[in-house]
């Protein structure tokens, strides 16, 4: 492997087996600003490390971000932590917060401290019966060995921790994907999944068959239905009604959409796509609009083992693909049209 | 004034209007020098920091050097003027906080008991059986937290055996909040108690004996004296520890801090409502600080007829440290938080700090 001085180059998603597919990348990296600001610049390490085969895709993490955006060089150490950062505490602050996604890493810790997990762990579990209210944390603490007061250390706002307690059930499924996605596409081809098709990866294709490798686009599919029976699975259905009131409440609408665009980057990530072009944003966003939609559809949904649900999700999951495929057809017509055009009335004399 | 200290009356004009346009940099090494911060570097090896070992800083000593507004004295002075400085605004205190923050302390402080919810105990599992809850309401002064809790508990959440103990050093302010206390219903007076107690030792209280008349006259027997203490706070025999606009008047913060989680309940909450920071919004913050140190020492002169103590309580804001330095002293004590550990109230004007005691 070439070593482009002391750059490292992590590539995310993708297992580059070729050499030439690495200098291709690393040319693409050394695009990126060098230093961005807010990135970790690690001294320990200064080799090239690509994912290998064996390296799975199905890693856990918190900032994603596209491929190959981390650059890591031999200079000291600058840190900027985000906004929501865990306490100094002597427990938990080994972990340095990393700006980018990296395989070689263990995933950054997340939001809640643990304190606040074994409340809400605990809270969690009276959710289908209380709802996601005071009851259910009340009652959570009660099990914790906890006192009645005690959920009021919870953070946001006047509800007592309500909010917390759904954020709680947004993350802890989000990860469950990870283990989800492992066992469901544990029957395909060994090694990685994901960084096999990262030709055709970029382009969603429809109608993949059964048993063989699935496409990026059946992937998703799949894996928008596991987080979505996930809520089926945690008994919640239920109340997700109460529980998108509380979300759509003005001061909980930003950390709800950012957990909503987490999760859909999850999905698209575990599914193996490595998109790096603006198709990256646009699959994210429609995602998003999908997955809630087909959240709201299944507080409704009375239809056994919520198949209508899955069929909605499907209508729509092909709808996008369908607009995205006119979108990009007509972009290339006009392309083509627009450049025929200029060369016809360049050979026609005309200086363009 | 007797105990407004001339070194006030010299309350530095020109360090006051460096201050308001100095650099943030400058600022925290102003912030940052006495003993109401932690040394800035802790060792890792005291990761058990929890357990019975205090830390030298933690312990009262009264002549160590602490800060004063921004004057330095040492913990005894700095007890013994901030008596004074409350016994002489006790009677102007209400009034003067609606002047000053155009009455938003209310909301504030709508929003710090709200959030706590007091007196909450699952309809399904019924009462706790483990004991009715007792707040233990620390510079408790003219009660506006005491009251608004046992409403929220008593009225709200329906828990008549939710118990109010309201503490503060100081004879004077606690004198108020009885006089205050007499015009709510009768089952939430039976409900509140008055205790006089230094908050860095709350081994040592008594009972409120209400300031005569004639004490009133003088300031010298407003605030509690340790030796005259006939009762104390037991440990783990609090639910919820308050303290809004009190802890920044602490000579000792660490040591009131551990003297909290003594008296705690395992599970139990320490909440402190304090002002704070307001950095994140430079423009605002400006604003801010115009306002405090100019407009605030003259509505106290004007009104309370008192300029040397509202200097002071503007001055102790600024000196008060961060949100982020706050949060690791409640860490230090012992205490886990949840999230980052406190909320901004009005862009971080006044903020919550909320920590529990773990379990054992």
């Amino acid at each position: 492997m070439p070593c482009p001085g002391t750059l490292s180059v992590l590539s995310a998603g993708s297992a580059a087996t070729s050499t030439a597919t690495a200098t291709a990348t690393s040319r693409l990296v050394l695009l990126l600003p060098l230093r961005r600001p807010g990135a970790v610049f690690s001294a320990s390490r200064s080799t090239i490390a690509f994912p290998s085969r064996e390296t799975s895709p199905f890693v856990n993490r918190d900032k994603p971000t596209a491929i190959a955006r981390s650059i890591t060089t031999s200079t000291s150490t600058t840190t900027r932590f985000p906004r929501r950062h865990l306490p100094h505490t002597h427990q938990h602050h080994h972990v340095v917060r990393r700006q980018y996604h990296s395989h070689d890493h263990p995933p950054p810790p997340g939001p809640f401290t643990p304190a606040e997990s074994a409340l809400l762990g605990a809270a969690y579990t009276h959710v289908a019966a209380q709802g996601f209210s005071r009851e259910a944390l009340a009652l959570g603490a009660r099990d914790a060995g906890l006192l009645d007061i005690s959920p009021s250390l919870l953070l946001g706002g006047s509800d007592g921790g309500v909010f917390a307690l759904i954020w709680w059930h947004l993350y802890t499924q989000r990860n469950a994907l990870a283990a989800k996605a492992a066992a469901l596409f544990a029957s395909e081809i060994d090694g990685s999944p994901g960084g096999s098709k990262d030709a055709t990866a970029a382009t969603p294709s429809l109608g993949g068959i059964g048993g063989g490798i699935r496409t990026v686009s059946e992937r998703v599919e799949m894996l928008a239905w596991a987080r979505l029976q996930g809520n089926d699975e945690a008994g919640v259905v239920g109340r997700l009604q109460e529980a998108l009131a509380v979300m759509a409440q003005p001061s909980y609408v930003p950390a709800s959409l950012k957990e909503l665009a987490l999760l859909a980057d999850e999905i698209l990530y575990l599914a193996g796509d490595v998109s790096v072009d603006p198709s990256w944003y646009t699959k994210r966003a429609s995602l998003s609009a999908i997955y809630a939609a087909a959240e709201l559809f299944m507080t409704t949904d009375q239809s056994p083992g919520f198949r209508e649900t899955r069929a909605f999700l499907r209508r729509r999951l092909n709808e996008a693909a369908e607009v995205g495929s006119a979108v990009r057809s007509a972009g290339e017509w006009l392309g083509f049209t627009a450049s025929a055009a200029v060369n016809v009335l360049r050979s026609k004399g005309v200086r363009i | 004034m007797a105990a407004a200290p001339g070194a006030l009356r010299r309350a530095l004009p020109s360090i006051r209007s460096a201050i308001v346009q100095v650099h943030p940099q400058n600022k925290s090494q102003l912030t940052r020098l006495f003993s109401t911060s932690l040394p800035s570097q802790r060792l890792d090896s005291s990761s058990s920091s929890s357990s019975s070992s205090t830390p030298e800083y933690a312990i009262p000593d009264p002549s160590r050097p602490t800060h004063f507004g921004f004057e330095t004295v040492t913990e005894g002075e700095k007890r013994e003027r901030v008596a004074g400085v409350f016994t002489s605004v006790a009677e102007s205190y209400d009034r003067m906080n609606d002047l000053m923050s155009f009455g938003w302390h209310r909301v504030w402080k709508d929003h710090f008991v709200a959030s706590l919810n007091p007196g909450f105990s699952p309809l399904t599992a019924g009462p706790d059986p483990r004991g009715s809850q007792h707040i233990l309401d620390i510079a408790g002064g003219t009660g506006d937290i005491a009251f608004r809790m046992l409403h929220t508990a008593h009225v709200l959440n329906n828990n008549p055996s939710v118990r109010v103990t309201m503490s503060d050093i100081n004879r004077a302010m606690l004198t108020v909040g009885k006089q205050r206390a007499s015009a709510l219903p009768a089952s939430q007076q039976a409900a509140l108690s008055f205790v006089e107690a230094n908050a860095e030792d709350l081994t040592r209280t008594r009972p409120l004996q209400p300031l005569s008349d004639a004490e009133k006259a003088t300031t010298k027997h407003a605030f509690f004296d340790p030796a005259t203490a006939t009762s104390s706070i037991p440990s783990n025999s609090v639910d919820l520890y308050t303290v809004a606009f009190g802890i920044r008047n602490f000579s000792n913060i660490p040591a009131a801090l551990r003297e909290a989680r003594r008296v705690l309940k395992p599970g139990g909450v320490f909440a402190c409502l304090e002002f704070s920071k307001a950095d994140k919004h430079p423009l605002f913050n400006a604003l801010y600080k115009e306002w405090s140190f100019r407009a605030i020492p003259l509505i106290g002169q004007l009104v309370a007829a008192d300029r040397d103590s509202y200097q002071y309580l503007v001055e102790s804001i600024e000196r008060f440290p961060s949100q982020e330095e706050f949060r690791d002293m409640i860490v230090d004590a012992g205490f886990v938080v949840a999230g980052d550990g406190y909320e901004d109230l009005t862009g971080g004007v006044a903020a919550i700090h909320k920590g529990m005691k773990p379990r054992a």
